[in-house]
């Protein structure tokens, strides 16, 4: 054991290489880091999987069953023929951007699982470890800023690809993601304020020992719909999915991709759709937490663990049952949803948890002045509505045609029922 | 305050290498964004030059600041940035050779040599600018690095914090107003300009294949209600 | 000096990183490698649309709002920032606190209210296409849909 010795000055006074456990820490970081990259993209596979059979059973269908147990190992034989396939970049195309949007896209997706709580803490030769890749103290707005730098691998991809359909998609999507991070950061917020820290272990810990102590209940369950509604459409999953509304933009942002670029936004794409299930089990259904049957020996070690699957997987089986079940959104509904109705929800809601932990007083005090601003809100509806009508709304509107006169409907009077489309047959 | 001053005077290596590395992120985005020919590639070379400066935060224990620096300024302003640059069209290779103002490279050769000079003067006399790891600004523990914020922004700076938000509110108006159609050109003028061009879109300059096809649903909602109202008054009986 | 962060945390997601940044470069050295080699033809690298040979250039300009959206969001995204070192010292501040975050809710909802006001948050389609005109509605579209559905028979019959 000469080595530790000859590298501690070069690795410098670090408070954890002075007790002389530098080189334990930096193996069980560099495990932490590949297990954490190994089982990530194994679950991606099983993921890709899942989503495909379960659509497949919802939809009476099969689905994958050739490539091994139940077509377990499709994604597999997909991703390996990936690799053999021509890698075209569009002439049109901005290539430096082109080739770094899927980094872009994937980046983001692998650091949001850092921070995620898998289980509790074990004891390796006296040394506690976190069953979490990394616990720095502002865990939670690392999810955020990585989910606002998400949006760089869909923007960049659809612009460099210098075609229509990527671009429209590309469009839609940014300004799609960046309205559901301010409701989702509002959201955050609500947790913090109930835990009083940002780092994602202190949020799991504050939601133990009991399961009414999780923030699903401890905030009234509203943040947590919110929540959900908001990270899914910033995960442009279905029934926010306009990015790639494949009956209209071909592919969506990444139309161009081919071969191994486009393996990459489809595994970021699930990557996110995991990780952000762990994230909304990490803020609102207390992580690892649960019933630990103590007779079993070591159980403490892995039923945390355990749960923290379980939990996970409940979400993303919410997650396909979603897509077959709902159907895409008009773009004003989705911006109308986002904007006008999850921001001042979520902020009245964070405002009454405020309020309700300091008393009850307060919280009655606020929950009347929540209504009356929702009066407000309403109002303002109305007054905008009006505008619209009248063509008055500051801005242009959009989608509007003028409509050739044969196809303007005259204003029904009484007596005078115009004829239905059957009339021509009839005549 | 002497044993932080011994303790930052010797930075260790790994605070050296991150320091190096940040910095270098920072330079080279910085030139990155003035050499770029192509807007969108001076943006990313932006973002670089944001994440290394967030880099540099987290260096110093400004842990808050380093994730407000990512979520603000790359998710936010940049992403405005590029917004206006790949979907207004500006995105087409600059002619740099035509000066907007006259005589500006000399001028800004002169002022980055006096903006340099001044800063090396001030780092060689002031002891503030030394590069040193967290000195004064220290906020103790890194996990209460956020609280010690929070208490200042929401104790010591309350009222800067709520003129901020009404600094926010004017910020919000000036956009709309900004954003805004020509007050002049309304109601009906907008119709018949649209038919004149014949593409039945805004009255403001946008192209009609743009505004409808960016949101297909809406213009296919228009003619799926076109078609819906077809048959109410389109042949009398 | 007590610095354990840096190393402990941040160096493994630094590692992350570069474990993903390898990955992504490896899988594509990989693709190079594996992959047919022969210079794709000009139709392979022609903007894709469904085999239509595309006649007209990508739009150039987007609408007005989707720069407003962006630029409002910069303005909700600073207004949270603030709400954060809020939220973790929300326990020590109490009511002074809650105070002081209303009135910054209140300033806030302000604007939003001047928002959906003016319209400035609508997005299409035109509820009414004409003055005179029945708005459209789920309701309308749902009526619609029936009476064509019943429409020829019933017509018939009349």
């Amino acid at each position: 054991m000469i080595a530790p010795a000859l590298l501690s000055p070069l690795l410098g006074t670090e408070a954890l290489f002075d007790q002389g456990v530098g080189w334990f820490v930096l193996v069980v970081v560099v495990i932490k880091v590949l297990v954490a990259f190994a089982v990530l993209m194994g679950a991606v596979i099983l993921m890709i999987w899942f989503e495909r059979k379960l659509i497949s059973d919802m939809q009476s269908r099969i689905g994958p069953n050739r490539a091994g147990p139940w077509g377990l190992l499709q994604t597999l034989a997909d991703g390996i023929k990936l690799f053999f396939k021509e890698d075209l970049i569009p002439d049109q195309s901005d290539r430096f951007v082109f080739k770094l949007a899927p980094y872009l896209a994937l980046l983001p997706a692998l650091l949001i699982f850092t921070v995620v709580p898998v289980g509790g803490i074990i004891v390796i030769s006296g040394h506690p470890i976190q069953l979490q890749v990394a616990d720095p103290p502002i865990g939670i707005l690392l999810v955020l800023a990585m989910s606002s730098i998400a949006v760089y691998g869909v923007m960049l991809a659809g612009w460099s690809s210098g075609s229509k359909y990527p671009l429209l998609g590309s469009v839609r999507a940014s300004a799609q993601m960046i309205s559901y991070e301010a409701a989702l950061g509002l959201t955050v917020v609500a947790v913090v304020l109930i835990t009083g820290s940002l780092s994602t272990r202190r949020i799991v810990i504050s939601q133990s020992p009991n399961f009414w102590d999780w923030n699903f209940f401890r905030l009234g369950v509203v943040p947590f719909i919110l929540f959900m509604i908001a990270i899914t459409a910033e995960l442009t999953r279905p029934p926010f999915d306009l990015t790639e509304a494949d009956s209209e933009l071909v592919g969506g942002f990444n139309t161009e991709y081919s071969s191994l670029r486009f393996a990459l936004f489809y595994l970021a794409e699930f990557m996110n759709t995991i990780t952000m299930s762990a994230i909304v089990v990490t803020l609102f259904l207390g992580g690892p937490d649960g019933p630990i049957p103590r007779f079993i020996p070591t159980s403490d070690v892995w039923m945390p663990i355990l749960w923290f699957l379980i939990k996970t997987f409940a979400f993303l089986f919410i997650y396909v049952w979603l897509r077959a079940a709902l159907p895409r959104l008009r773009y004003d509904q989705l911006m109308d949803l986002g904007w006008k109705r999850l921001i001042p929800f979520t902020l009245a809601w964070l405002l009454l948890v405020a309020a309700f932990v300091l008393s009850g007083w307060w919280g009655l005090g606020i929950a009347l002045a929540v209504v009356a601003a929702g009066f407000l809100l309403t109002r303002a509806f109305a007054v905008g509505q009006g505008r619209e009508d009248l063509d008055q709304a500051v801005l242009p509107p959009i989608g509007r045609r003028v409509l050739p006169p044969q196809l303007l409907r005259t204003p029904p009077t009484a007596g005078d029922v115009g004829p239905g489309p059957g009339s021509e047959g009839a005549s | 305050m002497s044993g932080i001053l011994t303790a930052a005077v010797h930075p260790t290596i790994p605070d050296l290498i991150t320091f190096i590395v940040a910095g270098l992120m920072v330079l080279a985005g910085a030139v990155g964004v003035i050499l770029s020919r192509n807007p969108v590639h001076s943006a990313l070379s932006l973002v670089l030059t944001l994440f290394g400066i967030a880099v540099l935060f987290i260096a110093q224990q400004a842990e808050f600041l380093a994730a407000v620096q990512v979520i603000v300024y790359a998710g936010a302003i940049v992403v405005l940035f590029l917004f206006v640059i790949m979907f207004l069209g500006v995105d087409k290779r600059e002619n740099i050779e035509s000066d907007p103002l006259r005589g500006q490279r000399p001028l800004a050769v002169v002022l980055m040599v006096v903006v340099l000079a001044a800063v090396i003067a001030l780092g060689v006399n002031a002891h503030w600018a030394t590069g040193v790891h967290h000195l004064v600004g220290r906020t103790g523990t890194p996990a209460s690095n956020t609280a010690r914020l929070g208490r200042s922004v929401f104790t010591t700076y309350l009222f800067a914090f709520e003129a901020t938000a009404g600094l926010l509110v004017i910020a919000v108006v000036g956009a709309v107003v900004l954003a805004r159609r020509p007050p002049e050109s309304t109601g009906e003028a907008d119709l018949e300009e649209s038919e004149a061009l014949g593409t039945g879109s805004d009255a403001d300059g946008e192209l009609g294949d743009g505004s409808a096809a960016a949101l297909p649903e809406a213009a296919a909602a228009a003619d799926e209600s076109a078609e819906g109202m077809a048959p109410a008054g389109s042949e009398p009986a | 000096m007590i610095k354990p962060t840096l190393v402990d945390q941040y160096l493994a997601i630094f590692l992350l990183l570069v474990v993903g940044v390898l990955f992504a470069a490896g899988s594509f050295v990989a693709s190079a490698t594996l992959g047919p080699k022969k210079k794709p033809s000009g139709a392979k690298v022609a903007p894709y649309e469904c085999g239509i040979v595309p006649d007209k250039e990508p739009p150039s300009r987007f609408p007005v709002r989707f720069y407003l959206v962006a630029m409002i969001f910069i303005i909700f995204d600073i207004e949270i920032v603030f709400l954060y070192p809020f939220a973790v010292i929300f326990r020590q501040l109490g009511s002074f606190g809650l105070v002081e975050v209303l009135i910054f809710s209140v300033v806030v909802f302000v604007s939003l209210l001047y928002l959906v006001s003016t319209g400035a948050l609508s997005w299409g389609p035109a509820k009414r296409l004409q003055s005179g005109m029945p708005s459209r509605t789920s309701e309308s579209t749902i009526t619609r849909i029936t009476a064509e559905a019943d429409g020829p028979s019933t017509h018939q019959a009349a």
